[in-house]
C-alpha cells in the first residue's frame, strides 16, 4: 500500500515528468511561437497517472464503497437512504457513461484539490468527478429521482455548475453550509455589533463569504449617551471584523473572507477608503477585508456641478427620522439633510472623493461600488436595498433587527443568503431543451435554499424562509462568443448577450411560478411586488425584443433556441398573477472563479484576462489555465480584457443588466499608464448606462522592456 | 581626515524639468510606481503551508532568506549608495537613493517572514549561519571590495552581478515552493522583490553601457575582461553555495541551470553576449513562468493581495468627464 501523502507534492520523485512543469510550458511559446495546447494535456494526463490513480481508494463494487463511506462517518446516510439501491446505482451508471475527461490540468487540478472527498486524515481521494456530481444530485433531489436524474444530466453535459459551497459539500458529513453568501445588517448598538462579529465568525466556519453594512454606525466623534466625542467610528469594527474572519475557516478548506460596504455620504468616509493605502499605519491597515462604497445618484450630480458633498451623522439621522441612515434615500432628503441643523455634518469635494476612490483602487483594487439609486429603481420588491455582498452580485432587500441586554433577539429582522450556481453559456446554447436546463437549475438552487438551516443566525435563517431567494448566474460568455468567431464586445456579442438574459430570465420566472403552484407557496412580501402587480411584465409585452443582427438570429435559430414572444410574456405575467412566485430573487451573476476551470469556461460574462491565465490561489499555488476552445488558430477572438478596454465590458453588462434582477459582477480591467481620470470617466460611464455595481479595479503592468522572461506567453500583447 | 565628498560637488539643484537622459525619468517613474511594504503581503496565511513542510526543507528556506538578508543589506546601505558619486546626472543619483531605500525594505521583508513563520531562537540561529557561511561571506566580499575601490565601471558591474545574478539562488526556493502550491504570500511578497531588482540589473547595467560608449577600446577590453572573470568567480562560489544550501533536497542541478541563466541576463544587462549555452540554461518552465515580473496574474479574495497592484498617478476629473 502506498503511503504518500497527498498534498505533498515536494517529495515526489523527479524522474517522471513533472506535471507543473508541463503545465507550465502553456505560458512559454514553443520555437515556432505557438502556445503549447498539448503540454497542458500531458499535464492533466501525467497528472492522473502519477498522482491521482495512485493515491485513490479502490473498491470493488459501489455497494462497497457507499456502505464503507457512510460506516465510516464520510457521507450523510439521510441523502443515501431517501433512494433505493437499484436507482443510486442507475445514477452512478448514467453519470459514468458520460466518459468524462477533465480538458485542462488546472481543471483536474482544482477539482482534486478542493473539491473531491478525501480520508480523514487527508491522504487519499475517495471520490472521482461522476461520484461527487452524483452526490450532490442526490442531496439536492431529496428522495425525487427525476430531478436526480435532471441534475446529473445537466452538470454533467456541462450546462449548470453549482456554486462552491454546494458542489463542495453535499453529500459529505463533515461539512459547510451550502450557502454560498450572507449578508448582514448592522445597526447603532453594541448588541448589534457585537452579534454582527458573532454570526461573522459562525457564517465563515460554514462557509460562504459575509458582507456586513456599516452605514449605520454613528461616526468617530459623535456622542455617546449624549457625551461629545465619544464614539471611535467604524474603523475600529473594521479590525475586529478583519480579526474574525481570519480567525475561522471552513475546516481549513477556505479562509473567511468579509467585506464591509459604507455609504459615501457617512462622515467616517475617508478613513474607511485609506484602511488599503500603501502607507497606511498598523493600527488602522485593512488587509484581508474588503472594501465597498455604496454611492447615490446626488453625489454624481455634485460632482458633476464640482459642488462640496456633505456628510450626514447617521447618529442624528436616526434620532432625527427615526429610522436607520440606510434606509433613507439621501438623494431625495439631501438638500433637506443640509439644511437640518439639528444633523451635525462636514463637506469634502465630491470630485476630491471620486479622484480618492481611484487612487485607493489603484494601490488595492477595492473599493466596490453600488449604485444604490439605480439598485432601487430597478428592484421590484418592495423595501429598500442598502449593500451588495462579497462579489457585488447579491442586491436583495433587508430589515433591522433589535436585540436585548444579553444578545438574545427582541425582534428577529431580515438578513440576506443566497445561494448561486451558474450556466455554461456555450453548453446551454448546446442544450436539447434550454428552458428544463433553467428550470433543473432553478429547483436545484431552490433545493439547496429549502434544505439550508441556518440556526447560527436567526435573521439569516428567517430571511432564507421568508424569501427563498437564489441566484442563477452565467459563465463562459467569451468562450462562447469566440468559439462562434464573435468578438467580445462587437455589436454581435451586445445582441446576443441581451437576447440570450432575455431569454434565460423568461424561464427563470416561469419556473419559479411552477414551483411556486406545485407548492402552493410563494415568497413572503409577493403581493407587494411588482411581479403581482405586472408591472415587472410591462417592458417585456410593450417592447420588441428581437435579433437585431443576422448573425445573432442565426444563431438562435442554429441552436433551435426559441425567443419568448410578448403574448408569451402575457401568458406568464397571467401566471404569475395567479400563482405567485416561489423565490424572492431568481438571478445575479457572480465571477465564477474556481468553477469555471472545474467547467471549462471563460468567467462569468467578462473577457477573458488573458489567454494563458496565471491562476493564484492559497491551496493550489501557481497554475496556467488556457481559455475555452482556443487554438493557434483562433487567436484573433481572444483579445483579453486589457485590449478590450472598460467601454466594450460596461456595455456588454449594460445589455445583460437590464434584464437580472439581483446584480452582476462587474470587474475593470485597465493597464497601469492610466490616470485615476481614467477609472473615474469609466465609473462615470457605467453608472449612466444603468450598470448597478463594480467589482475589483485591475490594473495590468507590463514588465519594464528589457526585463521580460524570454517567449513568455502573458509578458506578450 | 576629510575626504571630499563627491556628493557636494557644487551645488545644484535637481531640476526635473530638464531631462538629460529619458531613461532616468522613465525607471524613477516605474520603481515610485512600484513602491510597496512588506506590511501589504498577508504573509501569516503561509503559517498552515510553513508547517507542512519537512524540517530539511524549512532549514533550506531559513537559511536561503538570511542569505537575500545578507545581500540586500550590502546594496542597500553600500552597494546603491556607492555608485551615487558616480551618477552622470542628478536624476541618476535620484533614482540610486531609491534603490538604496527600496533594498532597504527587501532586506526588512525578510524579517517580516521570519517573524511570521519562525521562532526568535530559529531566526538568532540562522543569522549565525549567514555570518559563518564561508561561500555566503566569500560572495559578499567579492563584491563589496569592489563597492568600496575606486573604479565606478566596476562597481556597477559588481552591482549589476548582485542584482541580476546573486540573488536568483535564493529566489529559486520561494519560486520552486510557489509552483508547488507553498508559501504562496511569501512567494507574492519575493516577486514583488524580483519586480524590482529586474528594474535595478536593468537600469544599472543601462548606465554601465553608458559609461561604455564613452570609453577608448582598451579600456573596454580591460572591462570585459574583468567582467567575465568576475562572472567566473562568483559563479564558481555560487555553485558551492548551491550546494550546500540545495544538496538535502536534491534541487542542486535545477538551481544551477537557473544560475547560468540568470548569468546570462546578468550579462545582457551589461551589453555582453551570453556565456553559457542554451542547454545548459533549461530551468524548469514551473519557475521560469513563476519567475515572469509582469503584474498579470488573477487571483481571488480568499488568497493572498498578489503582486499586481501599483501607485497610481492621480488626475483631476474635468467639466467634460462629467457632462450629462
Amino acid at each position: 500500500m502506498e503511503t504518500t501523502v497527498v498534498t505533498d507534492v515536494g517529495t515526489e520523485p523527479v524522474t517522471q515528468p513533472d506535471y507543473h512543469a508541463l503545465n507550465a510550458l502553456l505560458n512559454l511559446y514553443d520555437e515556432n511561437g505557438h502556445i503549447q495546447f498539448e503540454a497542458d494535456r500531458q499535464a492533466a494526463h501525467q497528472y492522473f497517472l502519477q498522482h491521482v490513480n495512485r493515491n485513490t481508494v479502490f473498491f470493488h463494487s459501489l455497494r462497497e464503497k457507499l456502505d464503507h463511506l457512510v460506516e465510516e462517518g464520510y457521507y450523510e446516510p439521510e441523502v443515501l437512504a431517501r433512494y433505493d439501491f437499484d436507482f443510486i446505482k442507475s445514477l452512478f451508471k448514467r453519470a459514468y457513461a458520460v466518459k468524462f475527461r477533465f480538458p485542462t490540468f488546472m481543471g483536474a487540478f482544482k477539482y482534486y484539490t478542493s473539491y473531491t472527498l478525501k480520508t480523514f486524515d487527508g491522504t487519499r481521494y475517495l471520490e472521482r468527478f461522476e461520484d461527487r456530481v452524483c452526490m450532490v444530485a442526490l442531496t439536492l433531489a431529496a428522495g425525487d429521482r427525476t430531478l436526480a436524474e435532471q441534475v446529473v444530466d445537466e452538470i454533467m453535459a456541462g450546462r449548470f455548475q453549482p456554486a462552491t459551497p454546494t458542489f463542495l459539500n453535499a453529500g459529505k458529513a463533515s461539512r459547510g453550509e451550502l450557502v454560498s453568501c450572507f449578508l448582514l445588517r448592522v445597526e447603532d448598538n453594541m448588541e448589534s455589533i457585537a452579534r454582527a462579529i458573532n454570526s461573522s465568525l459562525q457564517l465563515s466556519k460554514r462557509g460562504g463569504g459575509v458582507a456586513l453594512c456599516l452605514t449605520n454606525l454613528r461616526e468617530a466623534g459623535a456622542p455617546i449617551k449624549r457625551i461629545q466625542n465619544q464614539s471611535s467610528g467604524v474603523i475600529p469594527v473594521m479590525k475586529l471584523l478583519e480579526d474574525s474572519f481570519s480567525y475561522a475557516n471552513q475546516l481549513g478548506a477556505r479562509q473567511g473572507a468579509g467585506a464591509v460596504y459604507l455609504n459615501v455620504h457617512h462622515p467616517d468616509i475617508l478613513a474607511f477608503l485609506d484602511t488599503k493605502r500603501e502607507n497606511a499605519d498598523e493600527k488602522i491597515r485593512i488587509k484581508t477585508l474588503s472594501l465597498g462604497v455604496v454611492v447615490p445618484d446626488i453625489t454624481f450630480e455634485l460632482a458633476r456641478d464640482d459642488e462640496d458633498m456633505y456628510l450626514f451623522s447617521p447618529y442624528d439621522v436616526e434620532r432625527i427620522y427615526g429610522t436607520p441612515f440606510s434606509e433613507i434615500s439621501i438623494t431625495e432628503k439631501y438638500r433637506e439633510m443640509v439644511d437640518d441643523k439639528r444633523i451635525a455634518k462636514k463637506k469634502i469635494s465630491a470630485r476630491k472623493l471620486f479622484q480618492t476612490i481611484a487612487e485607493i483602487q489603484f494601490e488595492s483594487g477595492y473599493p466596490y461600488m453600488v449604485f444604490e439609486d439605480t439598485v432601487n429603481r430597478a428592484n421590484p420588491i418592495a423595501g429598500r436595498i442598502s449593500m451588495s455582498n462579497l462579489c457585488s452580485e447579491i442586491l436583495q432587500v433587508s430589515a433591522p433587527s433589535t436585540y436585548r441586554e444579553d444578545l438574545s433577539f427582541e425582534t428577529i429582522g431580515k438578513d440576506i443568503s443566497c445561494n448561486l450556481g451558474s450556466l455554461n453559456i456555450a453548453k446551454a446554447m448546446d442544450s436539447p431543451d434550454l428552458g428544463r436546463t433553467v428550470e433543473v437549475a432553478v429547483r436545484a438552487l431552490s433545493a439547496v435554499s429549502d434544505q439550508s438551516n441556518i440556526a447560527c443566525a436567526p435573521s439569516i435563517e428567517r430571511g432564507n424562509q421568508l424569501s427563498h431567494a437564489i441566484g442563477l448566474g452565467q459563465m463562459n460568455l467569451h468562450g462562447y462568443l469566440a468559439r462562434e468567431r464573435i468578438h467580445y464586445g462587437s455589436p454581435e456579442a451586445l445582441d446576443f448577450t441581451n437576447l440570450y438574459f432575455y431569454t434565460i430570465t423568461f424561464h427563470a420566472i416561469a419556473a419559479s411560478c411552477r414551483l411556486a403552484r406545485e407548492r402552493g407557496q410563494s415568497f413572503a412580501g409577493f403581493e407587494n411586488s411588482d411581479y403581482a402587480n405586472g408591472s415587472y411584465f410591462r417592458k417585456y409585452i410593450e417592447g420588441t425584443w428581437e435579433p437585431r443582427t443576422p448573425r445573432v438570429a442565426e444563431l438562435f435559430e442554429q441552436a433551435g433556441v426559441q425567443l419568448p414572444t410578448p403574448e408569451d410574456w402575457q401568458r406568464l405575467a397571467e401566471e404569475v398573477s395567479q400563482h405567485g412566485l416561489y423565490n424572492q430573487n431568481l438571478q445575479a451573476i457572480p465571477p465564477t472563479g474556481s468553477i469555471s476551470y472545474i467547467n471549462h469556461s471563460t468567467s462569468s460574462i467578462h473577457p477573458i484576462v488573458a489567454k494563458v491565465e496565471i491562476r493564484k490561489e492559497g491551496k493550489i499555488g501557481r497554475v496556467y489555465y488556457p481559455a475555452p476552445y482556443m487554438t493557434n488558430d483562433n487567436l484573433e477572438y481572444y483579445r483579453d480584457a486589457y485590449e478590450i478596454g472598460p467601454e466594450a465590458i460596461i456595455d456588454t453588462y449594460a445589455a445583460a443588466t437590464q434584464h437580472v434582477d439581483q446584480g452582476l459582477s462587474l470587474t475593470l480591467f485597465f493597464p497601469d499608464t492610466v490616470t485615476t481620470r481614467d477609472l473615474n470617466r469609466a465609473q462615470i460611464h457605467a453608472w449612466r448606462k444603468g450598470i448597478k455595481t463594480l467589482y475589483y479595479v485591475r490594473l495590468r503592468q507590463l514588465a519594464l522592456q528589457g526585463t521580460e522572461v524570454d517567449n513568455c506567453v502573458s509578458c506578450m500583447l | 581626515m576629510n575626504p571630499t565628498i563627491p556628493l557636494l560637488r557644487g551645488v545644484q539643484a535637481i531640476n526635473w524639468n530638464r531631462i538629460e537622459d529619458e531613461k532616468d525619468l522613465e525607471v524613477w517613474d516605474r520603481l515610485t510606481s512600484n513602491f510597496w511594504l512588506p506590511e501589504k503581503v498577508p504573509l501569516s496565511n503561509d503559517i498552515p503551508s510553513w508547517r507542512s513542510l519537512r524540517r530539511p526543507e524549512q532549514l533550506m528556506t531559513t537559511r536561503v532568506f538570511t542569505g537575500l538578508t545578507m545581500l540586500d543589506t550590502i546594496q542597500g546601505t553600500v552597494g546603491a549608495v556607492s555608485l551615487i558619486p558616480d551618477a552622470r546626472t542628478p536624476h541618476e543619483e535620484a533614482v540610486y537613493t531609491n534603490i538604496a531605500f527600496m533594498e532597504s525594505v527587501h532586506a526588512k521583508s525578510y524579517s517580516s517572514i521570519f517573524s511570521t513563520l519562525i521562532s526568535t531562537e530559529e531566526i538568532d540561529e540562522a543569522f549565525r549561519w549567514s555570518e559563518e557561511n564561508e561561500f555566503l561571506q566569500r560572495k559578499a566580499r567579492i563584491v563589496l571590495d569592489f563597492y568600496y575601490g575606486d573604479d565606478p565601471e566596476k562597481r556597477k558591474v559588481a552591482s549589476t552581478m548582485l542584482e541580476s545574478f546573486l540573488f536568483y539562488s535564493g529566489f529559486y526556493a520561494p519560486m520552486y515552493w510557489s509552483s508547488h502550491a507553498r508559501l504562496t504570500n511569501t512567494a507574492d511578497l519575493i516577486r514583488l522583490i524580483i519586480r524590482d531588482e529586474a528594474v535595478h540589473g536593468y537600469y544599472i547595467g543601462y548606465k554601465y553601457q553608458q559609461a561604455l560608449r564613452d570609453a577608448s577600446p582598451e579600456r573596454r577590453q580591460e572591462l570585459k575582461e574583468y567582467t567575465f572573470e568576475l562572472l567566473y568567480e562568483l559563479y564558481d562560489n555560487e555553485e558551492s553555495y548551491t550546494e550546500d544550501l540545495y544538496d538535502p533536497l536534491g534541487l542542486t542541478e535545477d538551481v544551477k541551470m537557473f544560475l547560468r541563466y540568470n548569468a546570462n541576463k546578468a550579462l545582457m544587462n551589461l551589453g555582453y553576449e551570453a556565456l553559457f549555452p542554451k542547454k545548459a540554461t533549461a530551468v524548469s518552465p514551473a519557475i521560469l513562468a513563476a519567475l515572469s515580473p509582469n503584474a498579470d496574474e488573477n487571483h481571488d479574495f480568499f488568497s493572498g493581495s498578489g503582486s499586481s497592484y501599483v501607485m497610481g498617478r492621480a488626475e483631476d476629473t474635468e467639466d467634460e468627464d462629467w457632462a450629462f
